[in-house]
């Protein structure tokens, strides 16, 4: 077998005795290095233009004076002598508080009763759990207004209080953020060690005992983590203070105010820098809490398996079935209310408030303005989410970029939806800014909404990368076969799983979004989400209902399909992982 | 350039350092290998070897130094335009592609066509033994077949040099002896050139040709398995592979030696003072208890604990009238025929030829 000589190969004199001073070897880089770090440059850029600098022009804004010079902190000082608009901010943190102790509370107790008891219909329970995700942050808000509003059935349980106002807005927000806690609290109450239970057995612990050493202190990280996320959710969330607020004015609807009805935008920059704090805080603590909770399970932990207990095993299925029931009334009084001609009056079923074309908010073509914007945000964000966690995973050397490019991707997860979306307006419509181009057209809305949810999407790429083995690319590069083929051929095909969890979570996020969206679209991109907000507004109630219906059924026809073709497909392509 | 290279051994190391921000890994290491070795890199975790091997393939490249394969210098080339093929602990095959994939990966991009790949992929299947598991995928394999598959694929390419690293660490130890002789058997048989990495010392001396020791990122001793074992050059290989008894003692004369009041004469020669601290090594199973007239280092020895191994006992000998203490490896005949039982006192001998006498090292 012939070996070619390279004719720039650099010849050393064969033995040289090596001397301090000896050159630091600098391995040639492949074709296969620099490609990958051209890709994960172009990446990086497009990073920064969708994240970095946007958030860098709603800095500038609120800097600027009416004529567009800096002012300095004017605008900081203008705000904080305003009483009416400091007010919001103690709003704000009241509301979220409330919330986040609740929807902690309700999620640690379905947690609990899904993975550490016995309970009849744990598998049942969980769907339900679930479904609040597939429905925008309006949709509870809405069907609150039909229980407990003005006309409300239920009108009599809030004892003379308005649900219009704190009360609706909490309410809203726990059945909203209900499902992101659970999946936090579940994972924390799942990974336990069933060595530590035994132990406590033996030492004759009480249940309760064991309760409050074991398992509350084995589940504080995920405690932690589901608070903050539930506060910042909430204190960040638009949709449900918009429709059931009344006049508790909040920081999100602010913004709004400020933005839509006094065009004063940087008010509304202001308010959004607020809003920064507790997310970037909420970032800081989760990022601390992950260091620690990938120390706290040693590799020899046994999972827990629980036993079964007559009186827990009840009393855990009747609070999580009221749980479960209460989902289920949401959902359901908003959609009956959509098929009645006259809710509460005249309950005869009729589509009339489906009829969206001859409504104000864009008619059907924003429901298919909607599903188009999804799919594209799923079908390029996926892409770009997986091939950029691949870069940033297996490029050789390039410390800064990849050490950039994970700072970008996580970044979002510090940015409020609403926020983003108005430092698109002040970066994309900047005067010279070519990207210009994109605004008002659809383009924009699947760009902030990639941006929006990349974070969680990057993570679970990355993660599903780390469990395929690390030596595959050296073997690739071995067998001289260029990057891209085993990453066609053996990748992505072993992280399919993992990609299409991608699109699913990126297609309803972005079907189902209001916060990032509402600044940007137009007269010809229109969306659902937004069309539920305007005829709620006009007081086209039972239409925004039945909108949001629409949505929520998109949703669920696209996760039942997809959990069909995922277990169809994949016991075809993935027929390898059985034994 | 020609005329040199002919005489030049396949691989050619010189001056390979590797450094870690402060932490050097490797410190100068100068290595010739020739053309159709089996050469082990063997030593305790964080010795450098594996730095060793990944610097050789280029995955991570020396600080400073060179490296020279077949004549080439490929210092700094990347891992895709050398010349090696390398198998993993973790088999690292490619889990959704079928094993006759698998092996031809490499021939596919090479652009051979479909009629040689299939041949090619056959003939490297029965080499190893696998020809009827062509269709399988690698989950449906055990550990050891998986290995195999990972060999097949290395070697697809016939590359100049194999890397394997630590291939049966994650082997059980029944599979882990019988794919021992099936790698060195293969190895012999296509005359490839090989530097497997590994911390076992028995795979290293039952697969090698030459045995490269390393401790801390130096190398301590080459040679083959028979010299390192035999004649280990520093107290270090003499500990590592196989078992050594240590014994601390002050020399006497250029030829003997006070350890623990035991005076033993040893066949090498120290010209140091009397009285400088030296150390003599004994393999436990050099000790003679039988027909110990005729031999050096006579001594009484009283027997203490006697463990029995399957196929001799491990026993700790304490010398009559010092305070030396030595573990010596008693087979069955011996014990069986002299009846030696824990509490006797017996004469054993300590060959003076058999002991590794080590002078203190300069700083």
């Amino acid at each position: 077998m012939t070996v070619a000589t390279s004719p720039r190969v650099k010849t050393v004199s064969q033995g040289a005795p090596p001397t301090s001073a000896a050159p630091p070897v600098r391995q040639r880089m492949s074709r296969d290095d620099i490609t990958m770090r051209l890709a994960l440059s172009a990446l990086i850029v497009w990073l920064l233009l969708t994240v970095l600098l946007p958030l860098g022009a709603l800095l500038a804004k609120s800097f600027e004076g009416p004529d567009g010079k800096f002012v300095g902190l004017a605008n900081f000082v203008q705000y904080f002598s305003n009483p009416a608009l400091t007010q919001s901010i103690g709003n704000s943190l009241v509301i979220a508080l409330i919330s986040t102790v609740i929807c902690v509370l309700l999620s640690f107790i379905f947690a609990y009763g899904i993975t550490r008891t016995c309970m009849p219909g744990r598998g049942t329970l969980k769907l339900i759990s679930q479904v609040p995700l597939l429905a925008p942050s309006l949709l509870p808000a809405i069907s609150l207004v039909y229980l407990f509003g003005n006309q409300g059935i239920a009108k009599d349980l809030m004892m003379g209080n308005s649900i219009y106002g704190p009360i609706g807005i909490v309410m809203g927000e726990v059945f909203w953020t209900f499902p992101h806690a659970l999946i936090i609290m579940t994972t924390a109450l799942s990974t336990s060690d069933a060595r530590l239970y035994e132990a406590a057995d033996a030492l004759k612990a009480s249940n309760w005992r064991t309760f409050w050493t074991v398992t509350i202190p084995g589940a504080r990280y995920g405690l932690i983590s589901a608070t903050f996320v539930v506060f910042t959710l909430v204190i960040t969330d638009f949709g449900v203070p918009k429709v059931i607020g009344g006049q508790y004015n909040v920081l999100a609807t602010d913004i709004y105010k400020q933005v839509i009805g006094q065009q004063n935008f940087r008010m509304g920059a202001v308010v959004g820098l607020l809003l920064l704090l507790p997310a970037v805080l909420s970032f800081a603590v989760d990022q601390w809490v992950q260091r620690q909770q990938s120390a706290a399970l040693s590799s020899r932990a046994v999972p827990y398996q629980p036993k079964p207990n007559a009186v827990i095993d009840t009393a855990a299925f009747i609070a999580c079935a009221l749980i479960a029931v209460v989902i289920l009334i949401v959902i359901g009084v908003a959609f009956f209310a959509s098929i009645a001609k006259l809710w509460p009056y005249d309950l005869t079923p009729s589509f009339k408030n489906y009829d969206f074309d001859n409504m104000d908010g864009g008619g059907w073509a924003s429901f298919y303005n909607s599903l188009r914007m999804a799919a594209l945000t799923a079908v390029i964000g996926t892409a770009m989410v997986f091939i950029g966690a691949y870069l940033v995973e297996k490029t050789k050397g390039f410390h800064s970029g990849r050490f950039l490019f994970q700072f970008l991707a996580l970044l979002p997860l510090a940015v409020p939806g609403i926020v983003l979306g108005l430092g698109y307006i002040f970066f994309f419509n900047a005067p010279g800014n070519p990207l210009g181009a994109m605004y008002g057209t659809i383009w924009i809305l699947v760009t902030c909404s990639i941006a929006h949810f990349y974070s969680v999407a990057h993570l679970t790429a990355v993660t599903a990368l780390k469990q395929v083995d690390q030596e595959i690319e050296t073997v690739s590069s071995s067998l001289r076969v260029p990057f891209y083929r085993t990453f066609f051929l053996v990748t992505l095909p072993v992280c399919l799983p993992a990609v299409l969890d991608i699109a699913m979570y990126l297609f309803v996020n972005a079907l189902t979004t209001v916060s990032a969206v509402v600044f940007l679209y137009s007269p010809e991109t229109t969306l659902a989400s937004i069309a539920v907000l305007n005829m709620d507004d006009a007081g086209d109630v039972a239409p925004a209902a039945a909108m949001a219906m629409t949505i929520f059924f998109a949703a669920t026809i696209v996760r039942v399909v997809y959990t069909v073709l995922i277990r169809g497909t994949l016991t075809r392509t993935q027929a390898w992982r059985k034994r | 350039m020609s005329a040199s290279l002919a005489s030049e051994p396949y691989l050619v190391i010189r001056g390979v350092t590797k450094r870690f921000g402060d932490f050097t890994a490797l410190h100068a290491i100068d290595l010739d290998i020739n053309k159709g070795e089996f050469v082990s890199f063997l030593g305790p975790s964080g010795c450098g070897k594996t730095t060793l091997l990944r610097a050789i393939s280029g995955l991570d490249v020396q600080t400073t130094g060179s490296v020279r394969q077949g004549g080439r210098d490929i210092s700094n080339l990347p891992v895709n335009q050398r010349d090696f093929g390398i198998v993993f602990q973790s088999y690292a095959l490619f889990p959704n592609l079928k094993i006759k994939d698998n092996v031809g990966y490499g021939l596919v991009s090479a652009g051979k066509t479909r009629a040689e790949i299939t041949s090619r992929v056959a003939e490297l299947l029965t080499m190893v033994g696998l020809a009827d598991q062509a269709d399988k995928y690698p989950s449906q394999l055990s550990g050891g077949q998986q290995q195999r598959v990972s060999l097949a694929r290395a070697l697809a390419l016939s590359p100049g040099l194999l890397l394997l690293d630590e291939p049966l660490s994650a082997l059980d130890a029944r599979v882990r002896a019988r794919l021992r002789g099936e790698i060195r058997e293969l190895q012999q048989r296509l005359g490839i050139t090989t530097i497997m990495v590994t911390h076992d010392q028995e795979e290293a001396l039952t697969m090698s040709d030459r045995i490269v020791v390393m401790s801390k990122g130096r190398i301590e001793q080459v040679g083959t398995p028979d010299d390192v074992y035999r004649r280990p050059a520093s107290p270090f290989v003499a500990d590592f592979v196989g078992r050594m008894n240590f014994m601390e003692g002050n020399l006497v004369a250029p030829g003997s030696a006070d350890c623990r009041g035991a005076v033993l004469s040893f066949s090498t020669e120290f010209t140091y003072e009397p009285g400088t601290p030296i150390t003599i090594c004994l393999r436990p199973e050099d000790v003679v208890v039988r027909d110990t007239v005729a031999s050096t280092n006579v001594v009484n020895v009283d027997v203490g604990v006697m463990e029995f191994m399957g196929n001799h006992f491990s026993t700790n000998l304490h010398v009559v009238g010092t305070s030396l203490n030595i573990s010596a490896d008693l087979s069955m005949n011996d014990v069986r025929d002299l009846g030696i039982k824990p509490g006797a006192t017996i004469p054993a001998a300590l060959p003076a030829d058999r002991l590794r006498v080590f002078a203190p090292t300069a700083a």
